[in-house]
């Protein structure tokens, strides 16, 4: 299996006698984005803390291009970069003292990668000044910066876009993508939120209660044709309702906009009876994802926080 | 074993770029400055001074002598208070030297109390320097790098001695400008008069500064240990420092507490202060310089293993 970054056998995490974690068993591959979902309490940060070693195991093992985090500990974390919860930096250093300060401790790190890797998360004018006075945004771009410092084969990022404005959301985007893709890194994002992170992931792993719960493929999911929620503007509205009704055998609810459960296949269907019976269309928008439908059925949406 | 010295440059410099470490050395700055400035007032007006710089030394002793002699006679309450001072110039008469004038030498002998002062700042910084890590939240990011945790913990128990030392070459170094600058300096190896456990003797001030300092470097080595200790076990640097703290100034009173048992003699501060082997009245019954030397490399092992234990075993989990 040389194409698999890091190996989870079948993680437990006892705490009291309490299990957090009850086993969880998957494989993240180089050059693959694996996005690591699931509600607040489900696991997700004792996951992420014991595969970089800083929780220990209960059972299982984490393996990291082969190297076990238990038994070879340095040989594997050399390989990881990650950020755990906040990217938390000392306030009273600059934003370089900080870089400097973590590549003292890796192996190859020179003053000319610090330098690029500024340059690569784009803090060149801020990287002077005191971390304190960074804002949440900046604070996630250093975080990212020494944690690509050493080049590793596997990036964990918790929350990566928490605090980010919407551009800065689409940048690490980018970037993560061109990891992947370009210099086969294995980058594993968590978040729970599924739609800041679904447009950067090859698979979605789900977690909930400590137990994986499903592991969905980011493509194959959107191409599968089931009932998704639709939003339509038209008018006049009356008509288009009883068009619904009687051609389709749709409900429809909503006074100025229309909602509808429809099957993918039949939209354009729909679209096409309206334009020949003069309804003027002004928006048709899915609303839902059939991946978020999906995971929602699966965690139960009351257990969201 | 190279990156174990990049890890003291990263620790050396997490402390000192602080505000609050500078702080602290302007503290100690301030102090040493202030005390020079009180002496300065005072020591003219002592006989020893006058001795040191009249050709008639010796009249000026007696008569110190006689005037004391004279207090202690008038007044109960004086009784035996110039005694030691007394004895003293007798020293100097007997064996015909005249006192070295009051220099730089004698004044950085003099401020070793300031050592107490260094220990309280080692201590805090001891406290600090594993708690600060998890209060700042950065200790995550420490610890996923490709070095043992061990090695971690080592680099920054060294960075806690290297700022005793640092700190405690800064007193003296500073005190010898300071005192230099008030008192001027008299010769490199200035020697004084003072009372041992085998009597008066004429001693290199040197020496004394050698061992008046060295002798409280053992509670500042323990102390600054155990706050690491407590520091690595509750991961917060209040709780530390306010228990070493205590302990350090309650310490006497432990040991008096409980002296009526035997097995006081193992409590740590009944073993930390040297001076009573020079002075030769040990506080127990069947203590010996051995004996304290062991109690306290027991007492240092537990601490440090308790610290690395806590420090290597247990999870880094959330707040």
């Amino acid at each position: 299996m040389s194409d698999t970054a890091m190996e989870l056998i079948d993680v437990k995490k006892v705490i009291g006698n309490k299990d957090i974690i009850k086993g969880l068993t998957f494989n993240i591959h180089k050059g693959e984005v694996f996005g690591f979902i699931g509600p607040n309490g489900a696991g997700k940060t004792t996951t992420i803390r014991m595969m970089v070693g800083l929780m220990g195991l209960s059972g299982g093992d984490v393996r990291i291009l082969g190297n076990s985090i238990k038994s070879d500990f340095k040989d594997a974390i050399r390989e990881v970069g990650a950020i755990v919860e906040n990217p938390e930096m000392y306030p009273f250093m600059t934003g370089k003292q900080n870089l400097t300060h973590y590549a003292r401790m890796m192996p190859k790190v020179t003053k000319e990668r610090i330098q690029e890797v500024v340059k690569l998360v784009g803090l060149e004018k801020a990287i002077n000044e005191k971390a304190g006075k960074y804002s949440l945004g900046m604070r996630q771009r250093l975080g990212i910066a020494q944690a690509i410092l050493h080049q590793p084969s596997v990036l964990i990022l918790d929350e990566p876009t928490n605090g980010l404005d919407p551009a800065g959301i689409r940048e690490i985007r980018q970037y993560i993508r061109k990891l992947a893709e370009e210099e086969n890194v294995a980058v594993i994002i968590s978040s729970h939120l599924l739609s800041e992170i679904e447009l950067m992931c090859d698979r979605i792993g789900l977690i909930k209660n400590g137990e994986m719960v499903a592991i969905q493929d980011v493509n194959a999911a959107t191409e599968q044709t089931t009932v998704v929620e639709v939003q339509l503007e038209v008018t006049p509205i009356q008509e288009a309702v009883n068009i619904l009704t009687e051609d389709f055998g749709i409900k429809a609810s909503g006074r100025d906009t229309l909602l509808i459960q429809a099957e993918r296949d039949r939209i354009p269907d729909i679209i096409e009876t309206f334009v020949k019976q003069n309804i003027r269309i002004y928006q048709v928008t899915v609303t839902t994802s059939t991946l978020e439908d999906k995971f929602f059925d699966l965690i139960g949406e009351n257990t969201i926080e | 074993m190279s990156n174990f010295f990049q890890l003291l440059m990263n620790e050396q410099f997490k402390l000192y770029i602080r505000k609050s470490t500078w702080i602290m050395y302007i503290l100690m700055a301030v102090l040493i400055v202030g005390v020079a400035f009180l002496s300065n007032f005072g020591v003219e007006n002592t006989p020893t001074y006058q001795a040191a710089h009249d050709d008639d030394w010796r009249q000026t002793l007696q008569d110190d002598n006689a005037s004391m002699q004279k207090k202690m006679e008038q007044d109960e309450m004086m009784q035996g208070a110039y005694t030691g001072q007394i004895e003293k110039n007798n020293y100097y008469l007997d064996n015909d030297i005249q006192p070295a004038p009051y220099d730089t030498w004698q004044f950085v002998m003099e401020n070793k109390f300031l050592l107490s002062l260094v220990s309280l700042l080692t201590i805090i910084v001891a406290a600090g320097i594993v708690a600060n890590e998890f209060k700042w939240g950065t200790i995550k990011l420490l610890l996923i790098r490709p070095i043992t945790r061990t090695k971690i913990l080592a680099s920054k128990y060294v960075s806690v001695l290297l700022f005793a030392l640092f700190t405690l070459l800064f007193v003296l170094i500073f005190s010898w400008i300071i005192g230099a600058i008030f008192f001027g300096i008299n010769g490199m190896d200035p020697h004084i008069v003072v009372n041992q456990s085998d009597g008066y003797a004429y001693v290199s001030v040197i020496g004394q500064i050698v061992q008046g300092y060295g002798l409280q470097l053992v509670t500042l080595v323990m102390m600054a240990t155990f706050a690491f200790m407590i520091s690595a076990i509750f991961r917060q640097s209040s709780l530390a420092i306010g228990i070493a703290i205590f302990l350090m100034l309650s310490g006497n009173a432990i040991v008096g507490f409980f002296s009526d048992y035997n097995w006081a003699k193992y409590i740590l501060f009944a073993n930390t202060n040297m001076n009573q082997y020079i002075n030769g009245s040990p506080m127990f019954d069947g203590m010996s310089l051995g004996f304290s030397i062991t109690v306290l490399a027991v007492y240092y092992v537990i601490f440090l293993t308790v610290s690395w234990v806590f420090f290597t075993k247990r999870d880094v989990a959330g707040h």
